[in-house]
């Protein structure tokens, strides 16, 4: 792994305008993610899904090298209709286009880095593997009081010219005063395999508000892994829903750093997973001031041979008197050969906190299919109500209604 | 229009109801009175088509045989019935349900299905009928219903559906006297020539106001007496012991 990385490394350099300074910094998380690999199964946020042990068996080898001075085309089929939005469009890892039509132009800035450090501590090393491979990280920023007239779609799409094997792409958000940004993330539907990596850092000022949707609904081939970073000041929210269904690999990691008070953090996550896939969400709130809330709701619908996991971890520091934290995750398995994990883990260091967990997998319920083939439905239909009933509470927490409606139609759930 | 004939059923090895015989004939209401674990429930699931009894014996539902039918089958042909506990189904609105079941039994019946607007205002109308909330038609079903608005939604069901054969499984249990006036309202409403009823329940007093035309008392798997609603009163008298 560790030749094959370096030499495409050194074709990146040589395709890139960087600088010495940047070379430099772009070599020492290389290093880094060379000392550490890819995570495996020993490590306890993999044990559930092993990345190192999937791209082996899927991929095998991986190739790094994407050529980014070159332009890829922009296939307009994949835009989402019916909904008016701004777009940043990524093929194979380069941004093709960046369009806020939408908006006044004075209250958004958007800034091209190559040096960006991480201002947090980890030990993924798939953040080492972004930092070093990226070509540009754009940073969006959303000035004070300014709330976007409508969402941000960004396309993460993949073309038959891509060279590699791995993308790597990374974006940073600044969300000013009382703005607010509604971003949805749509995943494209390629047959080749390629492992995707994408980290998003998120920095949300007092009383902003932030709504990411992400959405993986048509069935591809792509391993995907995808980190969100959020730090939050006072009053702020951030909104999550991640719709995990068309990859053969998807884990979905969120990291929110509640650090002002009154902020809040909801996360709401569906999997539906067929034959061989393999899921994951996990996700890390750290309460570390007073009066802050989180509340994460999943649920999996899981066919034959498919598998997800859902890690939750809330943490509540000594400070952070007044904690609201809540989790609940349930599974409806379809086979005998379907697999739910779940693991919530509450660490608590202070003594007036209101935290409760839960979770609970089954088949589906035979009582209610006999009530409903009672009222002329068969099996079928019953089971399918069940299942768009089952996932439409998960839907129905998703509070922007435009949005609502569009990933209610891309489910093809009826409300 | 339903003819039971020495049907047996067992779950588990254990029997439950015995050589148990009944006829039904358009437009009758038969009442099934008998204390717990008397086979009460068994009956109407089976008559609906529940998996998990063995069964012998016949049941013809106008002249077909009905086990040779599926539970929504059954439905189709006009059978409906009202369940003691009815189910919370989470996430899937009461209108959708409704209109679901409906037009999957018009289609069934080569009728015309409805559309959204024709939909409505049935639902409505008939929702005005039993009294029951419109605003809860757009709730999830039974989700956070109290009792006895379960039971109405059962009702709303039946008056929906217009099933040539109802069975109302303790469908009075629960029930303060308003709503089991509604109840029994919605069932006197439904009463011709053509439709029957089959009355499950534990007490007299839903029959003070659904009268009917047959009473049988049901004990360990059998029908041990039949008579006239004057049983019904002897039975809350002297209670299910004395029959015995």
């Amino acid at each position: 792994m560790s030749e094959q990385l370096q030499s495409d490394f050194d074709k990146l350099v040589k395709t890139s305008k960087f600088s010495n300074e940047e070379i430099q910094f772009k070599k020492n998380y290389l290093d880094n993610f060379i000392k550490k690999g890819f995570p495996n199964r020993k490590q306890e946020d993999w044990k559930f899904l092993d990345i190192s042990q999937i791209i082996k068996k899927n991929i095998s080898d991986l190739s790094y090298f994407n050529d980014y001075s070159k332009s890829n085309k922009i296939d307009p089929s994949i835009f989402v209709d019916g909904l008016e939005h701004n777009k940043i469009i990524f093929i194979n890892g380069r941004i093709e286009k960046i369009d806020f039509n939408f908006e006044d132009q004075n209250k958004i800035e958007i800034i091209n880095e190559t040096k960006k450090d991480i201002s947090f501590d980890y030990e993924n090393s798939l953040i080492d593997l972004n930092s070093a491979l990226t070509d540009k990280v754009l940073k969006v920023l959303v000035k004070k009081d300014y709330s976007l007239k409508k969402p941000l779609i960004i396309y993460h799409s993949t073309s038959d010219k891509i060279k590699s094997t791995n993308i790597n792409l990374r974006l940073d958000f600044e969300l000013g005063e009382n703005s607010c940004l509604k971003l949805i993330d749509c995943f494209g539907y390629s047959t080749a395999r390629s492992f995707i990596n994408i980290f998003y850092n998120f920095n949300l000022e007092k009383g902003s508000i932030l709504k990411n949707y992400k959405i993986d609904k048509f069935r591809n081939n792509n391993l995907k892994y995808s980190f969100n970073n959020i730090e939050q000041d006072n009053n702020s929210v951030s909104e999550t829903f991640i719709l995990s269904a068309g990859s053969d690999y998807f884990k979905n990691e969120i990291n929110c750093n509640l650090n002002g008070e009154y902020s809040s953090a909801f996360i709401n996550g569906i999997f539906s997973l067929k034959e061989n896939q393999q899921h994951e969400i996990r996700t890390t709130i750290n309460h570390l001031v007073e009066n802050t809330k989180s509340y994460q709701l999943i649920k999996s619908v899981l066919g034959k041979n498919s598998k997800s996991a859902y890690q939750g971890r809330i943490f509540v520091n000594s400070k952070a008197q007044k904690t609201d934290g809540y989790q609940l995750s349930k599974a409806i398995l379809l086979d005998e050969t379907s697999e739910f994990n779940a693991k919530p883990e509450l660490e608590i260091y202070a003594d007036d906190v209101k935290c409760s967990h839960g979770s609970a997998s089954g088949s589906l319920d035979e009582n209610s299919i006999f009530y409903l083939m009672s009222r002329g439905l068969n099996y079928q239909q019953s089971k399918e109500l069940l299942i768009n009933g089952f996932l439409m509470d998960v839907v129905e927490k998703i509070t922007d209604v435009e949005i609502k409606n569009l990933i209610t139609n891309i489910i093809g759930l009826k409300q | 229009m339903l003819k039971i004939s020495n049907l047996n059923a067992n779950v588990e090895n254990k029997s439950i109801l015995k050589d148990f015989s009944l006829n039904i004939n358009p437009g009758e209401v038969h009442a099934i009175m008998g204390p717990n674990g008397s086979g009460k429930s068994t009956l109407s699931n089976i008559l609906s088509g529940k998996k998990g009894y063995q069964v012998s014996g016949e049941i013809l539902f106008e002249n077909k045989n009905l086990f040779d039918l599926e539970t929504e089958e059954r439905a189709h042909k006009g059978i409906f019935l009202a369940f003691q506990y009815p189910l919370e189904i989470p996430g899937v609105n009461t209108n959708i349900f409704l209109k679901t079941s409906l037009n999957a039994i018009r289609k069934a019946r080569g009728e015309k299905e409805l559309d959204a607007i024709e939909f409505l205002k049935l639902v409505k109308e008939k929702a005005k009928e039993l009294k029951f909330d419109e605003e809860k038609l757009n709730r999830q079903l039974n989700v956070g219903f109290s009792g006895g608005e379960k039971k109405k939604n059962e009702i709303l069901q039946m008056s929906m559906l217009a099933p040539k054969l109802s069975i109302l499984d303790e469908t009075d249990s629960g029930l303060d006297i308003d709503a089991l006036k509604i109840v029994a309202d919605g069932v006197n409403t439904l009463r011709n020539d053509d439709n029957s009823f089959l009355i499950i329940t534990h007490y007299q007093r839903l029959l003070d106001y659904i009268k009917p035309d047959f009473v049988h008392v049901l004990m360990n798997g059998k029908i041990i007496r039949s008579g006239g609603p004057e049983l019904a009163i002897e039975l809350e008298k002297k209670g299910y012991e004395s029959f015995n």
